[in-house]
């Protein structure tokens, strides 16, 4: 099953008014190693850009518009800010790592919430940041040295490979997923149900795997780019089913993640999750969950 | 070692970074612990910068080195700051200022404002004084498109 309509409908049934052609404006996240919000955003706005604060987020701006690539500008080389979805910058955010946690990003490529995190941590502590992809991983070291992180130890290795002893104090699993139409006008034609069922077996051996990392009393993020349920609150369901682990209310953008999928009820804790519609929020569809290990 | 060592001995600076690491022809200083053992790390703590022809460094060692005051600088405005990021050479007459001691055949930094963009030798090229561009922080750009 597959096909524009056939995903429509499918998000119009968990009570989304979305009508699959929504866009996003580009956002940017100031870094605070390197300059403040008000330096910056003065900076940009003399030279023509016009910016507009994310509420919800602590250093995110959304590009009103722009007389030049705000990808190539002396300001972006020197690492003042960097290119960052809106939505994308929620997790860590949510994550909130202090100066004193060992932090693994588990899938960090292409480094842009591994630098979020090094920004929360004003450069201490441990950031560990993986990726099975080394080709993405060169953005990782680019991007980590640019908004000059001095605190990370980047790997390439798959997740699934490490070893399972609990050395952190939080992870951060933004997981591979069936991505949205939001950021990617062919999605519909390239995306079908079976994707989906391929990445929730990926994404639960993720999960499984981030838990065993994690400390006790340890904060896991898992997040996705994804509005299908099964990678989102089924995948978080099973969590509870299986680990001990409860899960932390979140606030804040979006919407409480759904309650039920198809006639089935779920751990009400589920609800304390986050679903990014993309007609409410104006960003890509993404979906966040806080998990505290016990 | 040596091109890191040539490196900081001709742009005139006194750090002495310890704890040197090599990774991949990369050097680091710092490195982390991750609390557990992983292998294939590629990046770990302060990056200095990498072997190539000559030492290049990274741009947070640039931004160390910009601290140090007896390090030789040029400043420029934004429009001569953009040509330097995109590769070519700071004619004399766009500098907009310079430190004591800046002399031929000598290096320095190229600094926008308090930020440094890179570095270069001052010399003559073609009857001209400029400052020769040795590196840049646009190689971040050139970087992504390889």
């Amino acid at each position: 099953m597959s096909g524009r309509e056939w995903f429509i409908e499918r998000y119009h049934a968990m009570g989304s008014t979305l009508t699959g052609n929504e866009t996003t404006s580009q956002a940017i996240r100031v870094n605070p190693h390197k300059v403040t919000d008000t330096e910056l955003v003065q900076t940009l706005t003399e030279q023509g850009v016009q910016l507009e604060k994310i509420p919800f987020l602590d250093h995110g701006y959304k590009v009103k518009s722009s007389p030049f690539s705000l990808g190539a500008t002396i300001e972006y080389l020197l690492g003042f800010y960097s290119l960052q979805e809106t939505a994308s910058q929620y997790p860590m955010q949510v994550l909130a790592p202090t100066s004193s946690d060992l932090v693994l990003d588990m899938a960090s490529a292409p480094g842009g919430k591994t630098t979020q995190a090094s920004a929360y941590m004003q450069n201490k502590g441990t950031i560990v940041a993986i990726d099975v992809n080394r080709e993405r991983l060169y953005a990782t070291e680019n991007n980590v040295e640019r908004c000059g992180v001095t605190n990370a130890s980047i790997h390439h290795i798959d997740a699934l490979d490490l070893p399972e002893k609990p050395g952190f104090t939080k992870v951060l699993l933004d997981a591979p997923c069936s991505g949205n139409y939001v950021t990617d006008p062919n999605w519909f034609n390239k995306r079908a149900q079976q994707d989906i069922i391929r990445n929730v077996e990926q994404q639960k051996r993720l999960l499984a795997k981030a838990c065993a990392l994690l400390k006790p009393g340890g904060t896991l993020v898992y997040s996705t780019c994804s509005l299908e349920p099964e990678e989102n609150e089924l995948n978080i369901q099973w969590l509870l089913d299986n680990y001990t682990i409860e899960l932390a209310p979140l606030s804040g953008p979006g919407s409480p993640a759904l309650k039920e999928i198809n006639n089935t009820i779920l751990h009400e804790q589920v609800a304390y999750c986050r679903r990014f519609w993309p007609e409410q929020t104006g960003s890509q569809g993404f979906f966040v969950a806080r998990v505290v290990k016990k | 070692m040596r091109l890191l060592r040539r490196f900081l001995r001709d742009i005139g600076s006194s750090y002495v970074p310890d704890e040197v690491v090599n990774i991949n022809n990369k050097r680091f200083t710092s490195p982390i612990d991750p609390p557990i053992n992983i292998p294939q790390q590629i990046y770990t703590g302060y990056y200095l910068g990498q072997n190539r022809r000559r030492f290049e460094p990274s741009s947070i060692l640039l931004q160390r080195l910009a601290q140090e005051s007896s390090i030789h600088k040029v400043y420029v405005d934004r429009d001569t700051a953009w040509l330097f990021v995109v590769g070519k050479d700071v004619f004399d007459e766009n500098i907009i200022g310079k430190t004591d001691g800046v002399r031929l055949g000598g290096y320095c930094l190229v600094m926008y404002g308090d930020d440094c963009i890179g570095y270069g030798r001052y010399e003559t090229s073609l009857d001209r004084r400029v400052v020769k561009n040795l590196y840049d922080i646009g190689d971040f750009l050139r970087r992504e498109q390889e």
